[in-house]
């Protein structure tokens, strides 16, 4: 079966191929296109996409709408063209209250050739959906194989195991029904058990053995109920499923997004907080990860359209929204205060420290027990950065006077006492 | 010099009372739940084995089960579009206007949580009122209506809308009359004249329950200004009142709070002066309290009293009788003397609102030249304009049928009209009734038409207080029920080209203010208010008729001196927690004690002791009170210093409609009020009769007791300015150490308490309540001991008599002098000891001490065995009964959704079975020094103030960082006037205090 799919893969990959290629040759010259294809990606993309509008226009059709020296003067310098009058310009302004940016670093051949990449591109996606679907069938279809495969496979070996049991059990029955007919007495099975156990059994009035083992029985629970005592209420490791299933490790790790674009509260306030999708659509506006999904926006950010009452295509907000509703990971209870703002602007901690390797993170989790033995203990060992900070002058001096010499962790400052957390 | 006065916060610690003493024996105060626990048959029950054993098996069975839930699952939601200016986390403020001061508003993530003092305000100076403390708790008053009634029918604006207009369409030839209490702000004042400008039958009728038409009727005839004039308190070295509660109530309190403390705090003694305050007084007022001389006088005497000080100081006036009250006589004269010496730089107030009194009032204040000094008359005030006369003018229009609609606005006649029942059967006749009541109120009831306005923090608004003076409010939370802007409902209704009130107001700002001050909208927003040039307060002279009102008076005495067997003489007054009774809801102010009689949740009939044992009345008797028009029956408060003859009631009770926790509080006084002359009075000639029965007061005066230790210190001004160190009692103390020294290196969080500028008012009580989360107990649990308050103000009584000091027990037995008592209010919190009694006592370290001096108290560790508040000396701690904001026993406090939202996240809600007390609001201190930490400065002194600090109106309250040597604090700790409480035990408290001192003169 697996031979089916890998053919039907091969058949799809060779038709996608011949399509480009028929795309590629139909175009006049593919040269200019390859080269335009490149612009495209680094200039263009941000606002434009060819069949779907994002902020600018759809370049869909835009070499049969417009003539290539109206275009060409456009690209060069929009808002010149826009100032002169010209009334197609006039009308392209309109589109969007964001203006064309001008580009007078593209030469003509540069312009051209991304208009040539976009004709030819227009021709491409039906042909490349067609084959994206069958792609996405047939792994469906590998899919389903492979799981059926595994407990198939299973289910002969559990089959295979059981034959053997059996066979082997038949044999040795026939083997003593051979040995009986031969005369040979055969000894029961119980009673060489029996022998077997005897020495269990003398073990068992072992005093000294038995209190070794009610010992070592006491200590194993003992000890595993203590640590579990302390693990009451600790959720390191917790890892709830999100209502979007947003990745850090993309956002953080592989983008090198800073994280207070998004947590602007770290630096400023008590919580690091959560970002308001406003947030995600300075970006998810125009990025939304189309060419994994088929041309179309994935699914996990449409959760956010939707929330928003955003339509995509009209570009409006509705009033139907929805909040979404994150499960919280990092429960800090009530009683206990803390401050991102203190830790990471003052401190210059590190978010990586509590929150552990959050850029290597599809789903957050919990990294650090946020126990108060923990804080207590990064308090103690933790130098505190009074470097420029004027705040720390008379402290620093004060304490200089007392304890020459020592290090000045945020415990010796006063770190561990109970008001510092707990009011 | 070490004083041997005896102090003693009320009788029963005075005279030692059984009851007392068996209290303050135990070795918790607090009354223990014992007896419910081990009642009989609790003591008689047998356990079986067998039951035992099944108690244990489902005891451990239900416990492991309990123990099998799940870890509940915290959401957290984002805003979808944050508002720009909100950052989760961290507070907003906004500017708004709360009774003509204009006020910061607290938000977190748009909800606000408390209201400070605007220090640009030109009347609070950045200080506030308990009232205004506690008037963001209202905004989440679940007795609030939800949306608008029609009918007793909850429906749509719109219907409300076509109703109003269709009804007021039919109105035809018959009057509309719109009845507010004072309405001085602008823009309401211009919606009011639009609404009469299309509905020319209108007219608006302001009436205030506690009114002071007297005056404005007195300075129309006097100097043909019909106007509250504005005082100056500040400009006064001798002030004579007769009867005026001008710390405590009486027209600016708050205002008058910062002037009157300006001539007696630390920055006046230092330049060896202070003013000299007499006060001539039936009840004994806050106002009274904080006087250097105070001289009982029974109302009818009052304006006797004013008449021969008038003739005392020169003024030509004839038929005057003389005061049968010998000390009064004496006094009087004195006082005339002391005001002659003084002027130009004097002042007469009087409390009553008769006109022939305040004549006379102005009249004296005329001839000692107050008016361009001490009484400005053009600038005046507008904080109340309300007639009388008018009121009762509108109520025989209603009952002739000449009236077709009417509305009211923030007023509530059917309460707290004197008259309610002619009121009442009166507005049947009205056939359009509508309230603009927040509730369904005493009047709104009555009323077709329910149109509930915002509250202040829901609404845009604004006043103008005093000429000149103009503040603005804007809403700093969507409303929180259905309710609408009763200025947006007038617009509606008179079909007003701008509908919108928001325009309106914006509208009428740059008019008329904005142009003349020149800043924009936004500035305004900004800084809360505009302030004019003032004009120069010019010189008057009383141009009134003193001839005529010598006989008004005389027959007004006569009239409340009645004689007769009970006959007492009856003064209603506004007292300074509930007021006129408007926020009656409100729990804190019903648990803030009251300043003077500490009673706390309800009214009573205040009583001189001696007068009371003539009467043979006892403590908490219950008694009827009857005048020819109404009688209350209510408990007895024995009141010192309450004029022998008189009894005193307060206004602001026996609310029977605003709500859960005003409902059955106090009886209503207001029907007392006679109208005399066209204006309304509070005094009345009475009978008091034993109704029988007792009704015990829940009175925190004794709670606390210190066990007679002498922890408050006073001096005379003559003595202080021979030695500044007077009475401070300075001793030699053993500094024999048990413990160590604890080393403060970098900050030393310390406060100073100037007993000579605090009056007692109880603001910081209330502003403690709202920053920190402290529960409301009720009446029942204040009863039993158990009031939350981490700050309190213990009141306490010395006998005055004539300079000789009562030292010896039996001497205090003679009530003869109880009439004669000066008062020292001292406000008593944490102390935050170095060596901290409490600290060493505690078994699991719960309670412990901080390198920067703050007696740290930790809820969670604590198990509630209570040592610690059996060791301190101050008794300061409280402890937890009950989950009083989570218990449905504690229903009208914030057992429900919408009132936990004015809790402060920064700070935990403590559980039940766990001590609390002052953490001298370690939450703002951390704030402060994390923002010094973000801004990469050093911490300025001023940039933590405490909750109680911030909201006093005479900055009695210091607090800052003892290390730093020029801190506000270390140079007030440094004041020969500083002493510690208790200091002989060695405690090392954290709080200092100044001596009181009074400016007595020997006679």
């Amino acid at each position: 079966m697996r031979s089916i799919s890998l053919f039907f893969r091969s058949v799809t990959k060779s038709l996608l191929l011949v399509s480009f290629l028929t795309a590629a040759v139909s175009s006049a010259n593919a040269q200019d296109a390859a080269a335009g294809a490149a612009i495209f990606k680094q200039k263009c993309t941000a606002c434009h996409a060819i069949g779907k509008v994002v902020v600018g226009p759809d370049l869909k059709g835009i070499n049969d709408r417009r003539s290539e020296e109206w275009l060409l003067k456009w690209i060069k310098n929009a808002p010149a063209l826009i100032a002169s009058g010209d009334p197609d310009a006039k009308e392209a302004e309109k589109f969007s209250p964001a203006m064309m940016s001008a580009f007078p670093e593209l030469t003509d051949d540069d312009i051209k050739g991304i208009l040539a990449y976009v004709k030819a591109e227009e021709t491409k996606p039906a042909a490349a959906a067609a084959g994206t679907e069958a792609g996405a069938a047939a792994e469906g279809g590998s899919g389903e194989i492979s799981n059926f495969m595994i407990f198939g496979l299973i289910a002969v070996i559990i089959i295979a195991f059981i034959v053997i049991v059996v066979l082997n059990r038949v044999i040795r029955t026939l083997e003593r029904v051979m040995l009986e007919k031969q005369g040979v007495v055969v000894e029961d099975e119980d009673a060489v058990s029996g022998d077997r156990l005897a020495g269990l059994k003398q073990l068992s009035k072992n005093k000294k053995f038995i209190l070794f083992i009610v010992l070592l029985v006491v200590i194993a629970l003992g000890s595993a109920g203590w640590m579990g005592m302390w693990e009451t209420g600790v959720h390191t490791g917790y890892q709830p499923v999100q209502p979007i299933k947003f990745s850090h490790q993309l956002h953080a790790g592989l983008n090198k997004i800073d994280c207070q674009y998004c947590h602007t509260g770290a630096f400023t306030s008590k919580n690091a907080s959560i970002p308001s999708l406003n947030v995600c659509m300075n970006c998810h506006n125009y990025v939304t990860a189309s060419d994994k999904y088929d041309g179309k926006t994935s699914p996990e950010i449409q959760k956010i359209y939707h929330a928003l009452d955003y339509n995509e295509t009209t570009k409006q907000y509705g009033k139907n929204t929805k909040p979404v509703e994150w499960i919280r990971i990092h429960n800090l209870p009530d009683l206990a205060y803390f401050n991102h703002s203190q830790h990471v602007a003052v401190a210059g901690i590190e978010c990586q420290k509590c929150h552990g390797p959050i850029q290597t993170m599809e789903e957050v989790y919990q990294y650090s027990p946020l126990t108060m033995k923990w804080c207590v203990n990064c308090h103690k060992e933790t130098e505190v950065n009074h470097k420029d900070n004027p705040y720390y002058d008379r402290l620093i001096a004060a304490h200089d006077k007392l304890k020459k010499g020592e290090k000045v962790t945020a415990a010796v400052l006063g770190g561990l006492e109970c008001s510092k957390c707990h009011y | 010099m070490e004083s041997n006065k005896k102090y003693w916060k009320g009788l029963e610690e005075l005279q030692n009372t059984k009851d007392f003493v068996e209290k303050n024996k135990n070795e918790f105060a607090e009354s223990l739940p014992m007896e419910e626990v081990l009642n009989e048959a609790g003591l008689s029950t047998v356990t079986p084995r067998r039951d035992f054993l099944k108690a244990l098996g489902f005891g451990l069975g239900a416990v492991t089960l309990a123990a099998c839930q799940k870890t509940p699952v915290h959401k957290s939601i984002p805003y979808l579009v944050k508002p720009e200016e909100i950052v989760p986390g961290i507070p907003n403020y906004y500017t708004s206007t709360f009774n003509g001061h204009s006020v910061l508003v607290k938000t977190r993530e748009g909800r606000p949580i408390k209201i400070e003092g605007n220090p640009n305000c030109i009347l609070s100076r950045g200080a506030l009122d308990a009232k205004g403390q506690a008037s963001v708790l209202d905004l989440y008053d679940v007795s609030k209506l939800k949306g608008p009634v029609l009918n007793d029918a909850d429906v749509s604006w719109a219907k409300i809308d076509e109703f109003v207009k269709a009804e007021l369409s039919k109105v035809g030839g018959k009057s509309i009359r719109i009845v507010s209490s004072t309405v001085n702000s602008p823009s309401t004042k211009a919606v009011i004249a639009d609404f009469i400008a299309k509905y020319p039958s209108a007219k608006h009728v302001q009436v205030d329950a506690v009114s002071y038409t007297g005056i404005i009727k007195a300075n129309e005839a006097s100097f043909g200004k019909a106007v509250l004039p504005r005082y100056r308190f500040d400009n006064a070295d001798v002030i004579v009142s007769f009867g005026a509660d001008f710390l405590g109530s009486w027209i600016s309190h708050v205002e008058f709070n910062t002037q009157y403390a300006s001539k007696r705090n630390a920055a006046a003694l230092k330049g060896g002066k202070m003013s000299r305050h007499i006060q001539f007084e039936a009840g004994m007022s806050l106002t009274g309290t904080n006087a250097d001389a105070r001289i009982p006088l029974k109302p009818s005497e009052e304006g006797i009293a004013l008449l021969n000080l008038y003739a005392a100081l020169g003024g030509a006036v004839s038929g005057v009788k003389k005061l049968t009250n010998q000390k009064a006589d004496t006094a009087i004269l004195l006082a005339a003397k002391e005001l002659t010496a003084a002027k130009g730089r004097s002042l007469v107030v009087s409390g009553s609102n008769d006109v022939s009194v305040q004549t006379v009032v102005n009249a004296i204040n005329s001839l000692l030249g107050s008016y361009g000094s001490t009484i400005d008359l053009d600038n005046p005030s507008y904080q109340y304009t309300g007639i009388d006369s008018d009121f009762v003018t509108l109520v025989s229009e209603m009952n002739s049928g000449s009236v077709g609609a009417v509305f009211f606005l923030n007023s509530n006649p059917a309460y707290e009209y004197a008259d309610p029942k002619a009121f009442t059967e009166a507005l049947a006749k009205v056939a359009l009734r509508v309230s603009f009541a927040d509730r369904k109120d005493e009047t709104a009831s009555l009323c077709q038409v329910i149109a509930p306005n915002h509250h202040y923090l829901e609404s845009w608004g604004d006043s103008n207080p005093v000429e000149g003076y103009y503040t603005i409010a804007q809403p700093t939370i969507n409303p929180v029920y259905n309710t609408r802007n009763a200025e947006q409902g007038l617009l509606i209704w008179s079909d007003n080209a701008v509908q919108d009130y928001y325009q309106y107001i914006q509208n009428n700002w740059s008019k008329s203010v904005l142009p003349q001050s020149g800043i924009s909208w936004k500035e305004l927003l900004q800084k809360g208010s505009v302030t004019m040039a003032p004009k120069t307060g010019g010189a008057y002279s009383s141009a009134g008729n003193v001839g005529a009102a010598v006989a008004a008076i005389v027959a007004e005495s006569n009239a409340l001196a009645k004689a007769g067997d009970n006959a007492v003489e009856l003064q209603v007054y506004e007292s300074t927690g509930i007021g006129d009774g408007k926020l009656a809801n409100n729990p804190w102010l019903q648990e803030l004690p009251d300043p003077v009689s500490k009673v706390t949740w309800d009214n009573y009939v205040a009583i001189g002791p001696k007068y009371a044992e003539q009467l043979s009345i006892g403590e908490n008797d219950m008694v009827t009170v009857k005048t020819d028009k109404y009688e209350v029956t209510l408990p007895v408060l024995m009141q010192p210093g309450q004029a022998s003859g008189t009894v005193s009631i307060a206004v602001g009770y026996g609310r029977t409609m605003a709500g859960k926790a005003a409902a059955e509080v106090g009886k209503n006084a207001y029907p007392f009020m006679r109208l005399v002359n066209g204006t309304l009075q509070g005094n009345a000639a009475a009978t008091i009769s034993k109704a029988g029965g007792i009704y015990e007061l829940a009175q925190t005066q004794t709670h606390h007791s210190i066990e007679g230790r002498n922890i408050v210190r006073e001096t005379t001004l003559k003595d202080y300015l021979k030695d500044p160190n007077a009475g401070t009692g300075h001793r030699h103390i053993n500094h024999a150490e048990l413990w160590p020294e604890y080393e403060q290196p970098g900050h030393s969080w310390v406060m100073a308490i100037d007993l000579n500028a605090c009056t007692g008012c109880g603001a910081c009580i209330v502003a403690c309540n709202a920053e920190n989360n402290i529960p409301v107990v009720g009446r029942d649990e204040v009863r039993k001991r158990r009031e939350m308050h981490w700050l309190r103000i213990d009141r306490y009584y010395t006998i005055n008599d004539s300079g000789a000091k009562v030292t010896k027990h039996k001497e205090m037995d003679d009530l003869e002098s109880m009439d004669n008592v000066s008062v020292i209010h001292q406000p008593m919190l944490c102390q935050h000891c170095d060596h901290a009694p409490c600290e060493t006592v505690c078994p699991v370290l719960a309670t412990v001490h901080s390198s920067e001096g703050l007696n740290q108290m930790a809820y969670n560790r604590c198990i509630g065995t209570r040592y610690c508040a059996n060791n301190c000396p101050y008794k300061v701690r409280r402890f937890n009964w009950f989950n009083y904001w989570n218990d449905s026993r504690f229903d009208n406090y914030m057992n429900n959704e919408f009132t936990q939202l004015v809790l402060n996240p920064d700070v935990t809600t403590r559980s039940r079975g766990v001590m609390e007390k002052c953490s001298m609001c370690v939450q703002r201190i951390q704030t402060g020094k994390l923002q010094a930490k973000l801004d990469k400065r050093t911490l300025k002194d001023g940039d933590i103030k405490m909750a109680c600090q911030q909201t006093c109106p005479t900055n009695a309250i210091i607090f800052g960082d003892g290390n730093d040597p020029n801190s506000e604090v270390s140079k007030a700790l440094k004041s020969e006037r500083t002493y510690y409480v208790l200091e002989e035990i060695n405690t090392k408290p954290g709080i200092g205090y100044q001596t009181k001192v009074r400016n007595t003169v020997e006679v």
